[in-house]
């Protein structure tokens, strides 16, 4: 850039230089994000306060009208409780069995680095092929679950896992944690690596037993990353859309029916974008509210545990 | 949790026979019998669509694990049914092109963020935070957005929205590579006279190579394998991706389940293969960021 010896002017524009190129570092991927996260919110709120088609969008103003119709339609309302009833337990129980599998394969282990490698592989699955694969498993004409129950004298007839109120959303559940499992896993691995291995030894020459150690010492400090781990999943599990499409298509009747494929019906298949702008509004105010707790508990232990 | 019984220690632990990295509070058979059910769980379906793959619509309708006699048919009909490499010739290009754009938006904007500080905490969590939306949120404006700029069924318009989509986890990536750059190194090269771009270009990006590969790959599987945007924004088979071409496939009613299986397979084998060849760039720095 500038020659060595300097006169004043140009340094205080060098300094200016200095100061202004890191802001047009960041300028690309701002603009990007008003793009894809300011203009979407500002226009679905525009959106949701219209009567609009998907081919012929603000027909008319109608104020609140639409999300007033929302909170009276029982099959929407049905589907954000569904969506909830859905994405904890599903969150928690991946969690938990993530966190295992970490505890399992952190460490040496031989042949450790190809096992880490295959458990990472559903996690890069592209989800409709996982949909596929769980819905050859769950087929009621020869698939795998339905020959292994009869073999084990367990059903006398085939079952319609998908096809059936009571067992179409865990079938989608069990897809989703073979998918998900991975990647809480792969962070819970991560988190594991960070603890510093001098307070273990510590506890060791203590004489703490190695169970005790991880309940008084591993656990504890963990905590925080796995209430963060937690939150990141149950964001992503409220996000599940290409399972229900591809495995059930909301069905049957709307017991798969999550919030997001609900919005997809209402705006995409029956093109009432306006309609569907309240209800993401309302999804979106919903999501927020129950991962809040989460993010107050996460500081909370940041605080206090560490 | 079953193993506390079995991890409570017989005798007191004899600390100098025990290794400083022993963390493991079960027993070693314990572990193994662990680690087969994970495994077993993971390979499971996968080997099951092989399976299916390869067997006759009867023999599917028998419900054996694997064929009694193996149909390889399936395979080339499936290619013949769908035109299976348009629509991975379609994903390669959207995902390498979104994965780029989100490199060239990230990487700059990474290291700013990280070494000035750039628009502080605030941005920050603004950027990671637009991370928590349902994409399903950002679909109708975005129709609008594309249809406004011609973007539309192209395979273009779908690698931006992409490349957008994929930003915040490229940061939240790149962040740590970044922050494991020494500063003496950049402070060396500014007393040299070099610039902020010059520095960015010619230390930054070579130092967190890595990171940058790892990032560039985890974005092209995110492109490669969206179903919501691809669904939505393109409409015709020149521009669809895999996953429309493969959720098309099983829309129809007369779907054979062999067919399907092959198609889904052929599918996933590219993702696995680069995931295979490129697993020392995955396994690696945000994965394992604070491994000494």
């Amino acid at each position: 850039m500038a020659s060595v010896a300097i006169p004043a002017p140009r340094s205080t524009r060098r300094i200016l230089g200095r100061r202004l190129i890191p802001w047009l570092f960041v300028l690309p991927m701002v603009l990007g994000l008003l793009a894809f996260a300011l203009y979407p919110f500002l226009y679905l709120i525009v959106l949701s306060a219209s009567e609009s088609q998907l081919g012929d969008p603000f027909q008319e103003w109608i104020g609140l009208e639409n999300y007033s119709t929302a909170l009276k339609d029982a099959v929407f309302i049905d589907s954000l409780r569904r969506s909830v009833v859905f994405a904890i337990p599903v969150s928690m129980i991946e969690l938990l069995a993530g966190v295992v599998i970490a505890l399992l394969v952190n460490g040496s282990l031989r042949g450790g680095h190809i096992i880490r490698t295959l458990i990472l592989l559903p996690l890069i699955t592209p989800p409709i092929m996982v949909a596929t694969a769980w819905k050859l498993i769950f087929n009621p004409t020869g698939g795998l679950l339905n020959s292994v129950l009869s073999d084990l004298g367990l059903i006398d007839r085939p079952v319609s896992f998908l096809g059936s109120s009571q067992w179409a959303l865990p079938a989608v559940a069990l897809a989703d944690a073979w998918q998900w499992t991975p990647f809480v896993a792969l962070l819970a691995i991560a988190t594991l690596q960070a603890m510093p291995g001098d307070v273990l030894q510590a506890a060791s020459i203590d004489g703490a037993g190695r169970w005790s150690s991880f309940w008084t010492i591993t656990f504890p400090m963990i905590l925080p990353s796995l209430a963060a781990i937690f939150l990141i999943k149950l964001i992503i599990t409220f996000k599940v859309f290409d399972l229900v499409y591809s495995m059930t298509f909301g069905g049957p009747g709307f017991d798969t029916n999550l919030a997001t494929f609900q919005i997809y019906r209402v705006g995409l298949q029956q093109f009432n974008v306006g309609y569907a702008a309240a209800q993401t509004m309302l999804f979106g105010l919903l999501v927020g509210l129950i991962t809040l707790p989460v993010v107050v508990i996460r500081d909370w232990t940041v605080k206090n545990w560490l | 949790m079953s193993g506390a019984n079995v991890a409570a220690p017989g005798a007191l632990p004899n600390v100098l026979d025990t290794p400083v990295r022993r963390k493991w509070p079960v027993s070693p058979v314990l572990r193994w019998l662990g680690i087969a059910v994970v495994l077993t769980f993971v390979l499971l379906p996968v080997v099951y669509l092989f399976a299916t793959s390869l067997k006759t619509r009867d023999e599917i309708l028998s419900g054996a694990f694997w064929p009694e006699t193996i149909f390889w048919q399936n395979w080339p009909d499936a290619f013949d049914t769908v035109n299976l490499p348009l629509f991975m010739r379609n994903s390669v290009v959207v995902g390498g092109l979104s994965a780029l754009v989100t490199l060239a938006l990230a990487v700059p904007a990474a290291y700013s963020m990280v070494r000035f500080a750039t628009g502080g905490k605030a941005l920050y969590s603004v950027v990671l935070g637009s991370y928590i939306a349902p994409p399903i949120v950002a679909l109708l404006p975005l129709f609008y957005l594309l249809k406004w700029i011609n973007g539309i069924d192209t395979l273009w318009g779908l690698a931006l929205v992409h490349a957008l989509a994929s930003v915040p986890v490229a940061i939240w990536l790149l962040d740590s590579f970044v922050r494991g750059i020494p500063k003496d190194i950049e402070e060396a090269a500014r007393i040299d006279g070099a610039g902020h771009v010059q520095i960015l270009l010619q230390i930054v990006v070579p130092l967190i190579s890595p990171g940058i590969m790892a990032t560039g790959i985890i974005c092209l599987i995110l492109s490669y394998n969206e179903l919501l945007f691809a669904l939505v924004f393109t409409y015709q088979p020149a521009t669809q991706t895999l996953p429309v071409g493969i959720s098309l496939f099983q829309g129809d009613r007369l779907v054979n389940y062999g067919q399907m299986s092959a198609a889904s397979l052929a599918g996933i084998l590219p993702v696995y293969v680069v995931a295979l060849i490129f697993q020392r760039y995955l396994i690696g720095g945000r994965t394992q960021g604070a491994l000494k």
